[in-house]
């Protein structure tokens, strides 16, 4: 009876446990009233979509269409990291801090009406579709990252000062390593950003293939069964890659378990 | 009365004032001496009281050469010459020190920029004898945010010390302690005190009591009387060792210390 009150209670924290119970009952209800419910309608049940999936990732080009996606975002995430960094890190300095200004307004331009400029600037598919997810991205991690510069205590910086330490060591120690950790935060965030942006940019240029590509074909010819398999799968891994991350964060810096736990 | 003599100026505050939209600070002038007794390495304690919004903060950082005043100018050292930010320590109300840091490697960071010319080992050294010395040494391979309030602080004083820095500033220091914990941080300031012949410890508190107990000096940072309007500057200077009240540890048990306690509270 307790644990029915504290579910229902405002505020209140249950345990992990409870937590993992909740889900997975809400989880099942869920599919149960789908498969009960959905029979007849126009959407797969979700047992036809499991049928789907097992078929889907047991055939052989599912594993080159999976690299093919995940090569392509982890290229993507890796460059637009590196760029966003250097400009963030660079804000700092007066004279650039108008072009990261810049950069986060991007945020506001819709990449479709730039389809056309960048199949002139680039060489190829893969070029336009890397480039277009690079510009899909960078405005969303600088737009963090400066958030989280902004917000570093002041005291931070006078810290370093009584510590004899130069504006480029401070800048060192407080937002380049005092940050890195956050800096991961945000690539885990912005990596369901990269992830969603992929199905949309592999539509460019098809013959790469990819998950986005299967997803599109299947659209076409209004396979629901298998676009709903393939958005499964997507999902699936990104929850999977989102853990990993989040695991791999607390193991390059176990002082953020600590934050976690407070 | 003990003997001791007030023989170089080692901090010198002359007509500092601060304005920003309106005046915050005005005309600050004081004067702190080395204080030498004999046998003991003993180093000043001077406090700075005032009331919450008064403007200590700024103050305290005009004395760490974090901001620049309007006017005025404050010298420091045997030289006197003007204060630079990193010359003067300071110990924030939070305790500021580097989470993504170890409580070892917030104290190797503490001489990894300072005139130490010391080997990494007989810094490591340094380090285990002051964590020893101020009950941190089964913390130091902790992170500051497994610490408890009383922990961070120590760290932080201790870092401050390991700079080489002979000033150190400490902004409300008792603040949101209970009063075991007020002793302990009473006894851990005399004791970095009496570390150098020369240190020097700020303290910029509202807590009376406190404050006066562990000082030798004492400035009163205050409105004048029928000036509420205007801003603060220093309206009384206690010389503590002269009425006695100076390194005493069971001062506060003195009915003469509570009735200057009581005056105090009234001024400010």
């Amino acid at each position: 009876m307790d644990i029915l009150k504290q579910i229902f209670s405002p505020l209140t924290h249950i345990k992990g446990r409870t937590l993992v119970i909740l889900i997975i009952i809400q989880t099942v209800v869920a599919l149960l009233l789908w498969e009960i419910f959905g029979a007849n309608g126009l959407i797969p049940t979700p047992l036809k979509i499991i049928k789907a999936v097992v078929t889907i990732v047991t055939t052989e080009f599912f594993i080159d269409n999976f690299f093919s996606s995940l090569g392509l975002t982890l290229t993507g995430m890796g460059l637009s990291i590196v760029i966003a960094l250097v400009v963030s890190y660079l804000s700092l300095i007066p004279v650039f801090t108008p072009l990261a200004r810049f950069i986060v307004k991007c945020r506001y331009l819709t990449l479709t009406g730039l389809i056309f400029l960048f199949t002139l600037i680039t060489q190829d598919g893969h070029q336009l579709k890397l480039s277009l997810l690079i510009f899909g991205i960078v405005p969303f991690f600088v737009t963090s990252l400066l958030s989280i510069i902004e917000s570093i205590n002041i005291q931070e910086y006078e810290l370093c000062k009584t510590l004899r330490m130069n504006n480029w060591q401070t800048l060192l120690e407080v937002v380049i390593i005092g940050r890195l950790d956050q800096v991961f935060e945000v690539m885990r965030q912005n990596f369901a950003i990269a992830w969603m942006m992929i199905t949309m940019v592999e539509g460019l240029s098809m013959s790469e293939g990819g998950l986005g590509t299967m997803l599109i074909k299947s659209n076409k010819y209004i396979d629901l069964s298998t676009v709903f398999a393939i958005l499964v799968i997507i999902f699936a891994l990104g929850i999977f890659f989102d853990y990993l991350l989040k695991n791999m964060r607390y193991w390059l810096f176990p002082y953020t378990k600590i934050h976690v736990r407070k | 009365m003990m003997k001791y003599s007030k023989n170089e100026l080692l901090i010198d505050v002359q007509g500092v004032s601060l304005t920003y939209d309106k005046q915050i600070l005005r005309d600050i002038n004081f004067k702190i001496h080395n204080i030498v007794r004999p046998d003991v390495n003993q180093g000043q304690v001077i406090s700075l009281i005032g009331r919450s919004g008064i403007g200590k903060t700024q103050l305290f950082k005009i004395l760490a050469g974090l901001i620049q005043p309007t006017t005025g100018i404050v010298n420091i050292g045997l030289d006197q010459h003007p204060v630079v930010a990193g010359e003067v320590g300071i110990v924030a109300q939070n305790y500021i020190l580097f989470n993504h840091r170890t409580v070892q490697e917030n104290l190797r960071l503490a001489m990894k920029h300072s005139s130490n010319t010391q080997t990494s080992e007989e810094k490591d050294k340094l380090i285990q004898e002051y964590a020893e010395k101020f009950d941190l040494s089964e913390h130091l391979k902790k992170y500051p945010m497994q610490l408890s309030g009383g922990q961070r602080q120590r760290v932080s004083i201790i870092q401050q010390v390991l700079t080489g820095n002979r000033f150190i500033l400490l902004d409300e220091p008792f603040s949101g302690l209970d009063a075991l914990m007020i002793d302990r941080v009473m006894d851990l300031l005399l004791r970095v005190s009496t570390l150098h012949e020369l240190n020097t410890l700020v303290i910029i508190s509202h807590d009376v009591e406190n404050s006066l107990a562990i000082s030798d000096t004492a400035f009163i940072l205050a409105r004048e009387k029928g000036k509420e309007q205007e801003c603060a500057t220093i309206t009384e200077t206690l010389d503590l060792i002269e009425m006695g009240f100076a390194w005493n540890p069971k001062i506060r048990e003195d009915q003469a210390f509570q009735h200057l306690v009581s005056q105090i509270k009234h001024k400010i």
